[in-house]
């Protein structure tokens, strides 16, 4: 009994709810991050279809509104044959996507889920700072897959997504960084701590959170702005001769990228665990801070893509041109605010 | 002298007017549409919309009626029609006599309704359906008993008969068809006895 009882012990502690693993792995990682990108990709066509009075998916289970098409699509996926075309740089052909998706949860690494010191990843001191820089990495990859492609529709595709990436990161990270000048931290666990009052960022410094919202959706490709893939002009973007499970793979990219922009929204501007203070225990002191963290930031996604429905895409130099002229603009005042809201103690 | 065209007053003139007004408007009219959705999508073979009387479907022939006129093979602008010899018995007469009758050909047939409103003694008439699958182009090409007989109509037995009508507030609505009208469903026996060549001269004006 002694024995069965150390080796449960052991898987736990020691495996499930080590933090690097619970956290890259598990729930803000990657098995949440594959049930909320089914659950988002089926939010996202019901809620399209019932703004443009459609019925969306429905054929498979009619009764719960054909949620498990999903599973029925990423079956297909799998066992579909992949087909290598013969121009096609192999080696980053192959790894570029898997690289994509591992550097892409690679932030979570960075981001403490709650506020007890035993379960941090790393020490939280400069985390905001070290997740930002870390959710930068994985756009370089979907260029090497646009030029390890060898296709026109890739390449132009793969300078697309540059542009846009270039815009968008920095947006996305001054207007994270406006939330550093208003606490005069990097800390995470501090930055969620000052806003248990319910004095949240986002309600505090709006601007900044409108910037750092509208720069997400832009730079993970979301709908409106989906321009490195638009499907009219360019076949599928930087993914046009990925076949099979890659280019599910690919598909799930831009959704796990937008899942853990979402939850770095949620701890920064949205109180993180706020109403809940973690107290010591695996159960109460980690597990429901990250449940709580990953519904804030399942609704942060569900509103970004219900914006799916109502907006239509962009051109590639009016994107720029709203990034350039009006959001960096945007962002400096969201900065100059968080400043502001710093020197006259309103925090 | 045109007359001069009164523009609307644009107010997304400035740019600030223009984020709010296109960008609040369009978002409110989405979560509108979320929350009291409207869907019209016909989801075919478990509804179908119950057609009216009018309508020009399948094509049938009463041979009794037929007076051998050829006024529909001659009218019939797809060639569609062509009228047949068939050895039959002629009631009046009393002897066995060639008759001419005619049968369809749908791989032609446009569904003009041509030969419908032409008949002098309404032997043709339509079923308010249209659905229909031949297995090959051979059977499209009826004979003479199968013109007579009306084609089964299959999505009628699976789905449910939903009709469209305008709502003022909302538009073009799906709804379930429920049967209002009685005289509808026996037309041809009641109607043709009493109608004279008038009524149908204006029959013909409202269709057309």
């Amino acid at each position: 009994m002694n024995v069965w009882y150390l080796i449960y012990r052991v898987i736990i502690d020691d495996i499930i709810f080590y933090p690097p693993i619970y956290q890259f792995l598990i729930i803000p990682g990657l098995i949440a991050a594959l049930i909320v990108a089914l659950i988002i990709i089926w939010f996202e066509r019901k809620a399209a279809a019932f703004v443009q009075m459609r019925y969306g998916p429905r054929e498979i289970a009619p009764k719960i509104g054909g949620a498990i098409q999903l599973v029925a699509d990423l079956t297909r996926y799998a066992l579909q044959e992949i087909i290598i075309p013969e121009t096609v740089d192999v080696l980053p052909y192959l790894l570029s996507p898997i690289i994509m998706i591992i550097l892409a949860l690679l932030p979570l690494e960075a981001v403490p889920i709650t506020s007890i010191r035993t379960y941090y990843p790393i020490p939280p001191d400069y985390s905001l700072l070290i997740a930002v820089a870390l959710s930068t990495l994985s756009p370089l990859f979907i260029i090497i897959m646009s030029w390890a492609s060898n296709n026109k529709f890739a390449v132009v595709g793969g300078v697309r997504e540059s542009f846009i990436i270039t815009a968008y990161e920095l947006i996305a990270v001054l207007g994270f960084l406006s939330v550093a000048a208003m606490t005069q931290s990097f800390n995470l666990v501090q930055i969620v701590n000052l806003q248990m009052s319910g004095k949240w960022f986002g309600l505090l410094n709006p601007i900044a959170l409108l910037v750092v919202f509208i720069a997400v959706l832009m730079s993970t490709s979301g709908f409106p702005f989906e321009i490195p893939d638009s499907e009219s002009e360019l076949v599928a973007g930087p993914y046009t001769e990925y076949t099979g499970l890659l280019y599910g793979l690919n598909m799930g990219g831009a959704y796990i990228k937008r899942w853990v922009f979402s939850i770095l929204i949620t701890i920064v501007f949205l109180g993180g665990w706020a109403p809940y203070r973690p107290t010591p225990g695996i159960i109460t002191g980690y597990f429901i801070p990250s449940l709580i963290i990953s519904i804030k930031a399942l609704i942060v996604m569900a509103i970004m893509s219900f914006l799916r429905s109502v907006y239509g895409r962009y051109r590639v130099d009016q994107a720029l041109g709203i990034a350039w002229e009006i959001l960096i603009p945007l962002t400096l005042v969201a900065f100059g605010l968080g400043l502001a809201e710093a020197y006259f103690g309103i925090i | 002298m045109p007359a001069k065209v009164a523009l609307k007053r644009n107010p997304k003139k400035n740019p600030l007017g223009r984020v709010f007004s296109g960008n609040i408007g369009a978002l409110a009219v989405g979560l509108k549409y979320f929350f009291d959705p409207n869907r019209i999508t016909l989801l075919y073979p478990h509804e179908y919309i119950k057609l009216r009387q009018g309508y020009r479907g399948y094509i049938i022939l009463i041979q009794e009626k037929c007076i051998s006129c050829s006024s529909c093979a001659r009218i019939c602008p797809a060639r569609a029609m062509k009228m047949l010899s068939v050895k039959v018995f002629d009631k009046r007469l009393k002897k066995e006599m060639v008759k001419k009758f005619p049968v369809i050909n749908y791989n032609r047939c446009i569904f003009c309704g041509y030969c419908v409103d032409v008949c002098p003694t309404e032997a043709l008439y339509h079923v308010p359906y249209h659905d229909l699958v031949y297995m090959n182009m051979q059977d499209m090409i009826l004979s003479l008993e199968d013109f007579q007989k009306e084609p089964e109509d299959v999505t009628a037995k699976e789905g449910l008969p939903i009709k469209y009508i305008f709502d003022e507030k909302k538009g073009l609505v799906k709804v379930k068809y429920e049967e209002e009208k009685k005289e509808v469903v026996q037309p041809q026996q009641s109607q043709q006895q009493k109608e004279n060549p008038q009524s149908k001269q204006v029959d013909k004006g409202g269709v057309s």
